[in-house]
């Protein structure tokens, strides 16, 4: 297991972009709880942006066009960061990189988005990044021993929660994890994945707790297993 | 008719825009702010593009998709946090960086090995202007040692992941690690980036 210092050292790799998906996903989830991690891969970051400035290659003539063309037919995403109270934007700093890397971005303050994403999962996420600004939301975190996490971010005043599920173990062969919000015993399926996976869960206000279980491939009806992780809301 | 591609030189008769403020005019929804932002820093998203994925083509669609991706993602960026800059150039770093390493799971990964002839550090276009910056960005770079200026430039000019960057330097993992952070500690005080 990695230590915390080690995890320390990954800041230049990654910053760098050196890093290999598993160690970046650790490495990311770290950077959640590691305030002097994230001083020091503001300077790298912004020292390895100079890099990437230190050339210039001139393009096609109508590559222009094409970025503008492409642009004029792609739905932007909203954040609702303008609407924030002044109380709220104190806080944002932290929940802005929480809500980065919890959506499976990466980076700096909320820099780099990995994956385009098309508008089905945008208006979802939408909906995640409210619960993810919202100035009471709470978050919690098991941790797996190959590294991977599952974890829940939930606003009482949305009355929703985040549940971000990141590189666990196989769940094996022909097998799924299967996300279940119990409310006194009763488990509601929430959805399925296999190693990752973001869902957002509504009506929680009513949840005792988050349980994820290992299910045949489609999921089940009702839990067949025990949990391998549980979470109180 | 759209005007042609532009490149940025400092210097130069305009003011050039600010790419912070441009990039919250684009999270507005202004494509001619997009169009500004790509004016400034599109020739160094390519160059970035080129010199990481190696086919001009290749690096002509990162550079696209980097855009594209500003143009969805900019109400994202948050000033307090770093330049807009930065923020676009890691965007293209990373998108560069993970198209280099698909394509290359996706074919024979032997010719990566085959490297030898050290870190290409001439990839510029002959018609560009050489800036003040980027010969700061060289200076910096010649004050590092040599391991640490490999190290860096194969992760980051190369996409190579830092294991692979241990075995292409015959060196061990907590070496490269090192060197790397040194290293980048080094260039940040050369450059004068606010840590």
């Amino acid at each position: 297991m990695t230590g915390t210092n080690e995890l320390h050292d990954l800041v230049a790799p990654y910053a760098l972009d050196a890093l290999e998906p598993l160690e970046r996903a650790r490495f990311e989830a770290h950077l959640d709880t590691c305030e002097a991690c994230f001083e020091e891969l503001i300077g790298f970051a912004a020292t390895a942006a100079r890099l990437g400035e230190a050339h210039a290659e001139t393009p096609s003539t109508d590559l222009r066009d094409r970025i503008l063309a492409q642009a004029a037919s792609t739905p932007q995403e909203r954040v609702l960061r303008t609407t924030m109270p002044p109380r709220w934007r104190r806080a944002l700093p932290r929940l802005a990189v929480a809500a980065a890397l919890l959506l499976g971005v990466a980076g700096v303050g909320g820099y780099v988005v990995e994956h385009q994403r098309v508008s089905e999962e945008r208006d979802q996420n939408v909906a995640i990044s409210r619960v993810l600004g919202a100035a009471d939301a709470e978050t919690s975190t098991k941790s797996f021993s190959n590294g991977g996490t599952v974890r829940l971010l939930t606003s009482r005043e949305q009355d929703a929660a985040v549940v971000v599920a990141r590189s666990l173990p196989s769940p094996g062969e022909g097998k799924v994890y299967q996300v279940w919000m119990v409310s006194k015993d009763v488990p509601t399926s929430q959805g399925t994945f296999t190693t990752s996976g973001t869902m957002l869960m509504k009506g929680v206000s009513s949840a005792d707790a988050l349980a994820v279980t290992v299910e045949p491939d489609g999921g089940s009806e009702h839990p067949t297993s025990d949990p391998v992780v549980t979470i109180p809301v | 008719m759209a005007e042609p591609a532009r490149l940025h030189v400092a210097g130069g008769a305009a003011e050039p825009a600010d790419p912070s403020l441009l990039l919250q005019r684009v999270a507005r929804g202004d494509d001619a702010a997009l169009g500004q932002l790509y004016d400034l820093l599109g020739a160094a998203v390519l160059a970035l593009a080129r010199r990481i994925v190696r086919d001009p083509a290749r690096a002509e669609e990162v550079t696209q998709e980097v855009f594209v991706q500003a143009w969805q993602t900019a109400a994202r960026y948050d000033p307090s946090r770093g330049s807009a800059r930065t923020w676009l150039m890691t965007l293209a770093h990373r998108r560069a960086v993970d198209v280099v390493r698909h394509d290359q799971a996706a074919t024979d990964r032997e010719d990566r090995y085959d490297w030898s002839s050290g870190p290409d550090h001439d990839v510029v276009s002959e018609t560009v202007t050489i800036r003040l910056e980027q010969q700061q960005v060289r200076r910096c770079l010649d004050g590092l040692t040599p391991l640490q200026r490999e190290a860096i430039e194969l992760a980051y000019y190369q996409g190579h992941t830092y294991p692979e960057v241990a075995e292409l330097l015959d060196a061990n993992l907590a070496t490269v690690k090192t060197r790397m952070r040194d290293g980048l500690i080094r260039l940040r005080d050369c450059m004068g980036v606010e840590a």
